[in-house]
């Protein structure tokens, strides 16, 4: 009892930490958990962004301080960072993946939180279900649109292309999957077949082996890099021709390494151009990471902690900076571009979709190609799906 | 009892008592008030540990009934409060108010952990873990793929409760709720355990062809115990569902189960002190482990990265220290500090 009084007093003097004329942000990183190998350079990226932003002098003079915390893909660990934060004088929370950002739609809503996050979940995008939630990428499903619409307008023969989904049983492997289906039906793909490979499988070949006799013109791939891998590598093994097209926590730097020669010619979806990309954000990047490659989560978590500061700026402008006039400027944001590290950012009070843009790269061993930059038209009916 | 310079008993009444001496009485009054004021000088921050300690509690009392006092291991638990928060949330969606519903969920987790217990009639041991690990798999693929009921990967978003019209919307609030069903779920496992019941979940943990000899019914027993700690698990989950207002299948995973067996190992298997200790230190860990990592991280800020996330291997490593050092958990070390100042300063 004694060591819990004593921990409860340490953590409530850390709690207390000294409050200055400082913008507080949240930062909930997954640094230790089941996805740190991409949430870490993600927590990177925002990083190095407010690094880059405190030098250029803050946000409407202020500067930004980050409250970061590793909760290590554990929604109670997160909901508890969340409390923390917010008596810490939080004004906007920069969240992290499904599990947590979900937990916390409720929390955000009613405490007025604006919350830009990496779980790109489409139900996230419908203000109305998700009134304080934000992000700066298509979201799962207009990026699986845009990529049947990209192949099936390149698909030269007469026949219907077939299509088949590859997808972890995990919400975040399902979430895409209705929007999947529909979508290329509408197109007039022929669906083949579906299989299940999990997040932590080792070998996909049973699976892929009852896909090769469907004969799949394009495969779905729907996982993280590890079973992308795996799933890359046993195709190969095998012999499986189909075109593979993964989602983007499926594919990165990371996925070039583990599978080798097994990746080329495959699709890979992002939403961010990749290191070394001709845009001027890029040079404010290289110089912070003084040319040290890093990988698109990294420039993607930079993009929305950037996306985010201009929210900020706009709110500030205007007066106090409070939750609903963050919003209220994140919602004023039209075209807004990143510094060209995403496509360009617009927020409308009844739409939280920031844009209808992927970018689709055509991956090698050595390097990721951008082979096509799609955009998909608004439809309000694909709002939240 | 009065001048005599001990606890002596005489009879079997007085030896069951749940407060033996005065000064026990009176400290747990004090604590009482004391945690009933907690959100007059407790930040936010502070009231949701609370929260989710009380949340645990039950949790955790509700599995060492099962696991520490009937021997009946349950790798199954964090799915059977998946299935009490599910329940409870639905019937809230419907239109429920929140005391029925959280009733109700209780209700429908003890059905299903009965179910699932069947098989203890014949499973032991390992082979019984991973007859309810099987319960947990089935439960989880329940959750993702009932989309209908369940919301599926979407997950299901659920209001603050409202308890007679008063809206529980806040840290505080919502703490007084916590607060009164742990108490009323430590009270009912203490009460089962000095009854006929909880002496046949002993008997049955201790030897199973003794407890038979004696008369107690294995399967009925052991079903009953099923169905209590379920129940239990059940109430837990409608609260945490409440409470998040937002529950996802990802929630209820194979590591919520484990969490809970961690606490009850760490706490002290089949003492409802030791859930309750148990459950507080592993909630409380990751939060002051992540403080001292950031304090850290104030002195080498360019590894703070790697502090912070070292605190999942030291979680991990305490808890290996725990099962070499102190395997018989937190409470018989709370039972050592007793008798130690209870002789203090002569302790021969």
């Amino acid at each position: 009892m004694k060591k819990m009084l004593f921990l409860m007093i340490a953590v409530l003097l850390l709690a207390t930490a000294p409050a200055m004329a400082q913008i507080k942000i949240g930062l909930l990183s997954e640094l230790s958990g089941p996805t740190s190998d991409v949430g870490r350079p993600y927590a990177e990226g925002i990083k190095a962004c407010v690094e880059y932003l405190n030098k250029q002098g803050g946000v409407a003079g202020q500067p930004i301080e980050l409250l970061q915390v590793d909760y290590a893909y554990n929604v109670q660990q997160a909901i508890a960072a969340y409390n923390r934060f917010k008596g810490q004088g939080m004004v906007a929370l920069q969240g992290w993946g499904t599990a947590d950002t979900e937990a916390l739609v409720r929390f955000v809503a009613r405490d007025e939180m604006p919350t830009f996050s990496a779980s790109y979940s489409a139900h996230l995008t419908d203000p109305k279900d998700a009134p304080y939630n934000f992000f700066v990428a298509a979201d799962y499903s207009t990026q699986a649109r845009a990529a049947l619409d990209y192949l099936k307008t390149n698909w030269a023969e007469q026949r219907a292309p077939k299509l088949a989904l590859v997808y972890p049983n995990h919400p975040y492997g399902l979430a895409p999957i209705p929007a999947i289906k529909a979508y290329a039906q509408e197109l007039g793909y022929e669906l083949a077949g579906e299989e299940n490979v999990g997040l932590g499988d080792m070998d996909a070949t049973s699976q892929l082996l009852r896909l090769q006799r469907l004969e799949p013109d394009y495969t779905w791939v729907g996982g993280t890099i590890s079973s992308t891998a795996v799933i890359l590598k046993d195709a190969q093994k095998i012999g499986l021709k189909t075109k593979f097209i993964t989602n983007i926590w499926g594919n990165d730097e990371q996925l070039l390494r583990l599978a080798g020669s097994a990746a080329n010619g495959h699709y890979g979806l992002q939403t961010s151009v990749v290191y070394g990309a001709d845009v001027p954000g890029m040079k404010i990047i290289e110089e912070l990471t003084g040319g040290k490659p890093q990988m698109t989560h990294y420039i993607r978590g930079f993009a929305s902690m950037y996306v985010m500061a201009e929210a900020l700026r706009i709110a500030a402008e205007k007066g106090p900076l409070t939750g609903p006039t963050i919003k209220a400027a994140a919602e004023t944001l039209r075209d807004f571009n990143p510094l060209g590290l995403t496509p360009p950012i617009s927020f409308f009070p009844d739409d939280h979709r920031p844009n209808m843009t992927a970018y689709i790269y055509r991956l090698y061993e050595d390097r990721m190609e951008l082979a096509a930059v799609p955009t998909l038209e608004r439809k309000p009916e694909w709002l939240g799906h | 009892m009065r001048g005599k310079c001990g606890l002596f008993h005489t009879s079997y009444a007085q030896e069951a008592r749940f407060f033996q001496t005065g000064f026990l009485k009176f400290s747990l009054g004090l604590f009482f008030i004391a945690l009933l004021c907690t959100p007059l000088y407790l930040s936010n921050y502070q009231l949701s540990m609370l929260n989710m300690i009380n949340i645990a509690v039950i949790g955790a009392v509700a599995l060492n009934l099962l696991t520490g006092c009937c021997g009946q291991i349950s790798l199954g638990h964090g799915a059977f409060i998946g299935v009490g928060a599910y329940a409870t949330g639905l019937c809230s969606l419907a239109g429920w108010p929140f005391i029925p519903a959280l009733l109700f969920g209780g209700l429908v987790t003890a059905l299903v952990g009965m179910i699932f217990g069947v098989p203890s009639l014949r499973l032991k041991g390992i082979y019984l873990a991973i007859a309810t690990l099987a319960a947990q798999l089935i439960l989880s693929y329940v959750f993702m793929h009932w989309e209908s009921m369940t919301g599926g990967s979407v997950g299901l978003g659920l209001d603050a409760p409202a308890i007679c019209g008063l809206a529980l919307d806040s840290d505080a609030k919502m703490f007084y709720l916590t607060l009164t069903v742990a108490v009323f779920s430590v009270l009912l496992v203490s009460n089962i355990l000095r009854t006929r019941h909880g002496r046949a979940f002993v008997a049955i943990r201790d030897f199973h062809q003794s407890a038979e000899s004696v008369g107690v019914n294995l399967f009925s027993y052991k079903l009953q115990a099923f169905a209590v700690s379920s129940f239990l698990a059940g109430i837990s989950g409608g609260l945490w569902a409440h409470y998040t207002m937002y529950i996802t299948p990802e929630q209820f995973d194979i590591l919520l189960s484990i969490r809970y067996l961690a606490m009850i190992i760490i706490g002290g298997m089949g003492s409802v002190l030791g859930s309750i200790f148990g459950a507080v230190f592993v909630t409380l860990l990751p939060e002051g482990l992540g403080a001292l990592a950031q304090w850290a991280g104030a002195f080498f800020p360019n590894i703070s990265t790697y502090f912070l996330a070292m605190r999942e291997g030291i979680f991990g490593l305490i808890l290996v220290l725990f099962l070499i050092f102190e395997p018989e958990g937190l409470v018989h070390r709370w039972r050592l500090i007793k008798a130690y100042w209870k002789l203090y300063p002569f302790a021969y």
